[in-house]
C-alpha cells in the first residue's frame, strides 16, 4: 500500500519534471546565450599592425561573413569561383554565413553577444549599425588602415559618405558607395483603376479613390494590403502621407519625433500632436471605414506581395527598388494583370539615403583585419570580383549587357535576395528589365533630391532608452489601432495616445534629442 | 567493514543515483551556472566588458519595466492567466483521466487518448495560423459559418473580451491529452483491493471516484499544482505571442510579462533591461512557491514538496 502510493508519486513526479524540463529547454537560449558570451572580447586587433608598405599575405587565411538573407541555392558554385579569385590576389579564402530573414533581427545581436568567430558583418543603418557601433561590437577603422588596406575604396569613395557613417566622430563600418533615394510608392492594379474610369493615381485624394472604388466593387480583393504585426510602428502609408507629403523627416522610427526638412534650426516636434496627423487619421478612418483593408488588418500574418501576386489584394506601399522588382516578377510570371507604381507626392523634396543604408563593419575581436579590409575593397572596387558576388556566374546567372547593364541569366533565382548590397559601388550593373517607368521616377526624383543639414544626423539614445522603449511600446498599442481606423473615437482615439505617450516619457526624449541636434547643428557652422 | 557511511549509501542506491544524474547535471549546466548571469540585470551590458567586466548601474534596468505603467497590468495578466490555466488545465485532466479510467472499451480508451494527445505536439507557430484561419474577420471560418445562418460577423481579433476564453480554452485542448496521461498513471497505481472492497461494501461508481480515486490522487495534485505556481509570473510566450502577435487592441486583456518584455526591447536590445525583467519574474514566483509550499505544510507535513 505505502510502497504503491510512492511509486505513483514518483512516476508523476517524472512525467511532471520531464513536462518541466521541457519547457525549460524553450526558455534557456537565453541563458545559455549568456553563458557563452563571456569575457573573451580581447581586442588584439585594434592596434593593427599599420606597416606602411607592402602588407604580408605570405599565411592563408580564412575570412568569415556575416549577412542577412536566405542562402542561395548557387553559394557553393559562385563562392566557389570566388575563392579562387580571392585565393589568387591575397591569399584567402572566403565564407559566409547567412541569417535569413524570417529572424535575422533576432540572430544578429546574438551573433555578437555571444563573440561568435566571424570577420566581417553585414549592417546598416537599419541593420544595427549605430547599435553595435556604441555596444563595440565593431572594430574602429581608421584613415590609415582604410589608405593601405583598401586604396581603391578610399579613391573611389566620396569623402561625404565616410563622414556619414561615424558614429560619435568614429567610423565603424565601410559603407557601399551607390546614389538611393528612399521615398516610397504604392503599387496598384492599372488594369482596376482603368476599370472603373478613374483618374491617374498621383495623390493622396486620387489613391483613396482607387482604394474606395475596388473596396466597394470588388468582392474578394483586398484594396490594401499591410502587415503591421511584424513590429513596424506606422501605418505602412505613413512614410509617404505623413513624412513626404509634409516634408517632415522623423528622426528615428522608433519615436515619433520629427523636425521640418527646411528647418535650419532642426526643432523636432511630436507628430502625433499636430493638425497634419489628425486630418490624416480622418482620411485613414475613412478609408478603414469603406473596408480598404481588413478589418483584422492588424493581424494579417500573409505576405502581402504574394497576395498581390494572387490576385487577393490590390495595392500595397514600398521603397521604389521594391515595387520595381515586382513589377519585374510580375511581368515574368505573366500574371494575368496590369500592374503601376504611382507616386502620390510627386511634387515633394525627395531625401537620399545615406551612405550607411548598406555596409559591411569588421567585427571588433576579428583576427583577420588586414585581409578582410582587403577583401570589402575587392567586393567593392574589384570589377570581375564585383560581378561575380552581386550578379553570380556570367552566362549563368546573368548575361553582362555591355560594361554597366545586365540581364538575368537562366538560373538567376539561385544567385539572389540576400544582402550583398553591403558592397554595392559605382560598379553595379543595371538590370535591362529594370521597368521604364520606375526608372522614370527614379530620374525625377534625382533631380529633387534635397540635402539638409542634418541628413547624417543618428540620434544616441543610451540616456532615455528606458523611455524610447515604453514610447515603442505606446505606439505599437495606441498608434497602430488609432491609425488603421479600429478606434471609434479618432479625438478621443489621440488624446489618449498622446496622454500615454507622455506618460512615457516622451518630453524627456524630445528635451534630449533637441539638445543633441543643437549641438550637431552647433559643430557643423 | 564499516559499509554505512557515504559511499556505502551512495553505493547502496547506485542505480536510483545513476537515474538522477543527467536531471542534476542539466540544472547544474542550465539553471545553476548560467545563474551568474544575474548580474546583468544591475549591469549596462557592453560587448567589449562582457558580463562581468560591463560597467554596473544600479536599478537603472528595472525602471523601463517600472515606468511603463504597464507593470501592474501584465503582471495582473500573467498571474490571472496561470491560476485560469491551472485550475481549469486540472480539473479538466483529473476529469478526463477518471472518464478514461472508469470507461471499459480498451480501444476506445486508446484512441481517445491518442486523439487528445495530439494538439500537445502541435507548434504554437502552427495553433496560431490555425487560429487566424478560424476567427479571421472576413474569411474565417467561424464568420462564414455565422454568416452562413444569417447571423452578423464577430470581430474577434478587435474585441479584447473574446480572448480571456479563447486563450483558457487553446491552453486547455493543447494540455489536455498530456495532463491526463499523468492523472491517468497515478489512478492506475491506486490499490484495487480497495476498489474491489468498496463494490462488496455497496459503494456505486460515484462513490468510488469521490472516496477513493479523488483522496488518492490528492498528493499528485499538490505536486504539480505547487510546480505550476513557481511558474506563475511567468507568461507562456509562445502561446500568447503566436496567438496574439502585435495586435495593440487586445493587450489590454492578453498582454503578459513575458510578451512586453519581449516587445519593448526587441528593437532596443538591451540585455540587461531584458536580464532585469526575467530578475523580477523569479523574485515573485521564488516568494510564492515558497508561500504555496508553507501553507500546504501547514496543512499536510507529508504532502508539501520541501
Amino acid at each position: 500500500m505505502k510502497t504503491k502510493k510512492s511509486a505513483a508519486l514518483a512516476l508523476t513526479t517524472v512525467l511532471a519534471m520531464s513536462t518541466f524540463l521541457a519547457a525549460c529547454g524553450g526558455n534557456n537560449n537565453a541563458a545559455e546565450q549568456n553563458n557563452t558570451s563571456s569575457e573573451t572580447t580581447t581586442n588584439q586587433a585594434a592596434e593593427g599592425t599599420t606597416n606602411a608598405g607592402g602588407v604580408d599575405t605570405s599565411k592563408e587565411v580564412k575570412i568569415k561573413m556575416l549577412l542577412v538573407g536566405g542562402k542561395p541555392a548557387d553559394y557553393d558554385q559562385v563562392f566557389g569561383e570566388l575563392n579562387k579569385l580571392v585565393k589568387a590576389k591575397i591569399n584567402a579564402t572566403v565564407e559566409a554565413e547567412f541569417l535569413d530573414w524570417a529572424d535575422w533581427n533576432q540572430k544578429y545581436p546574438l551573433k555578437f553577444a555571444a563573440n561568435e568567430d566571424f570577420d566581417i558583418a553585414y549592417t546598416a543603418n537599419w541593420a544595427f549599425y549605430n547599435d553595435q557601433a556604441l555596444k563595440g561590437g565593431f572594430l574602429e577603422l581608421t584613415d590609415d588602415m582604410l589608405k593601405t588596406y583598401m586604396p581603391k575604396t578610399w579613391e573611389a569613395m566620396p569623402t561625404v559618405s565616410w563622414g556619414q557613417a561615424k558614429v560619435n566622430g568614429k567610423l565603424f563600418m565601410v559603407p557601399n558607395n551607390n546614389i538611393e533615394v528612399t521615398d516610397k510608392t504604392v503599387l496598384i492594379r492599372e488594369d482596376l483603376r482603368k476599370k472603373y474610369n478613374l483618374e491617374p493615381v498621383t495623390s493622396p485624394e486620387t489613391y483613396a479613390a482607387y482604394l474606395k472604388a475596388v473596396a466597394a466593387n470588388e468582392k474578394g480583393i483586398n484594396a490594401f494590403g499591410a502587415k503591421p504585426a511584424d513590429g513596424w510602428k506606422w501605418h505602412e502609408l505613413d512614410q509617404i502621407l505623413l513624412e513626404q507629403q509634409n516634408d517632415w523627416n522623423l528622426v528615428d522610427y522608433n519615436i515619433p519625433l520629427a523636425y521640418k526638412l527646411d528647418d535650419a534650426t532642426g526643432k523636432v516636434f511630436n507628430v502625433y500632436d499636430t493638425p497634419e496627423f489628425t486630418s490624416l487619421i480622418t482620411y485613414y478612418k475613412d478609408l478603414s471605414d469603406s473596408s480598404a483593408w481588413s478589418r483584422n488588418v492588424v493581424s494579417n500574418k500573409n505576405d502581402v506581395w504574394q497576395d498581390i501576386k494572387a490576385g487577393k489584394t490590390a495595392s500595397y506601399a514600398q521603397n521604389l527598388g521594391t515595387v520595381a522588382a515586382n513589377l519585374t516578377e510580375a511581368r515574368r510570371d505573366g500574371v494575368s494583370f496590369e500592374l503601376a507604381i504611382a507616386d502620390l507626392t510627386p511634387d515633394k523634396k525627395k531625401i537620399s539615403a545615406i551612405s550607411t543604408q548598406n555596409g559591411l563593419a569588421i567585427h571588433a575581436s576579428s583576427k583577420n583585419v588586414e585581409r578582410s579590409l582587403m577583401l570589402i575593397d575587392l567586393l567593392q572596387n574589384d570589377k570581375e570580383i564585383h560581378d561575380l558576388t552581386m550578379y553570380g556566374i556570367a552566362g549563368t546567372h546573368y548575361n553582362a549587357e555591355g560594361d554597366d547593364k545586365f540581364s538575368a541569366g537562366p538560373s538567376a533565382a539561385n544567385y539572389t535576395g540576400f544582402s550583398n548590397w553591403g558592397w554595392n559601388s559605382t560598379l553595379n550593373r543595371t538590370d535591362v528589365s529594370y521597368p521604364a517607368e520606375a526608372q522614370s521616377i527614379f530620374d525625377a526624383w534625382v533631380g529633387k533630391v534635397y540635402h539638409f543639414p542634418l541628413e547624417t544626423f543618428v540620434f544616441d539614445d543610451s540616456k532615455v532608452k528606458n523611455e524610447v522603449a515604453n514610447i515603442g511600446n505606446v505606439m505599437l498599442r495606441y498608434a497602430i489601432p488609432l491609425e488603421y481606423g479600429l478606434v471609434k473615437d479618432l479625438a478621443k482615439g489621440q488624446a489618449d495616445l498622446n496622454a500615454q505617450l507622455k506618460s512615457a516619457g516622451i518630453e524627456k526624449v524630445q528635451t534630449e534629442l533637441q539638445s543633441q541636434i543643437d549641438a550637431f547643428l552647433a559643430a557643423q557652422k | 567493514m564499516n559499509r554505512s557511511g557515504f559511499w556505502g549509501e551512495v553505493k547502496k542506491n547506485r542505480a536510483l543515483l545513476l537515474m538522477l544524474t543527467p536531471a542534476v547535471l542539466f540544472f547544474l549546466l542550465f539553471a545553476y551556472v548560467p545563474m551568474a548571469g544575474i548580474v546583468l540585470a544591475f549591469k549596462q551590458y557592453n560587448h567589449t566588458g562582457g558580463i562581468f567586466g560591463s560597467p554596473w548601474n544600479g536599478l537603472d534596468n528595472f525602471k523601463f519595466f517600472f515606468e511603463s505603467g504597464n507593470a501592474w497590468l501584465v503582471t495582473r495578466n500573467t498571474v490571472l492567466y496561470n491560476i485560469a490555466f491551472i485550475v481549469v488545465n486540472n480539473v479538466l485532466q483529473i476529469t478526463v483521466a477518471i472518464l478514461l479510467f472508469e470507461v471499459a472499451g480498451k480501444w476506445f480508451r486508446k484512441i481517445a487518448q491518442t486523439v487528445m494527445f495530439l494538439p500537445y505536439f502541435i507548434s504554437w507557430v502552427v495553433v496560431g495560423a490555425i487560429a487566424y484561419n478560424l476567427f479571421n474577420f472576413d474569411v474565417g471560418t467561424i464568420n462564414s459559418i455565422l454568416t452562413t445562418f444569417g447571423m452578423e460577423p464577430i470581430d474577434i481579433y478587435n474585441t479584447p473580451g473574446y480572448w480571456p476564453v479563447i486563450l483558457v480554452l487553446v491552453a486547455a485542448w493543447k494540455s489536455l491529452g498530456y495532463g491526463s496521461v499523468m492523472y491517468l498513471a497515478a489512478i492506475t497505481s491506486i490499490d484495487t483491493e480497495m476498489y474491489e472492497a468498496a463494490e462488496i461494501d455497496g459503494a456505486n461508481i460515484f462513490q468510488r471516484i469521490w472516496k477513493i480515486t479523488i483522496p488518492n490522487l490528492i498528493p499528485t495534485i499538490i505536486i504539480l499544482v505547487l510546480l505550476a505556481i513557481g511558474n506563475i509570473f511567468r507568461g507562456d510566450f509562445g502561446m500568447f505571442y503566436n496567438m496574439v502577435g502585435n495586435n495593440g487592441l487586445l493587450f489590454s486583456a492578453t498582454d503578459v510579462i513575458d510578451t512586453f518584455v519581449f516587445r519593448t526591447l526587441i528593437s532596443s536590445n538591451d540585455i540587461g533591461m531584458s536580464a532585469a525583467a526575467g530578475f523580477y519574474q523569479s523574485i515573485l514566483g521564488f516568494a510564492t512557491i515558497l508561500i504555496a509550499n508553507y501553507a500546504v505544510r501547514k496543512y499536510d507535513k507529508d504532502h508539501a514538496l520541501f
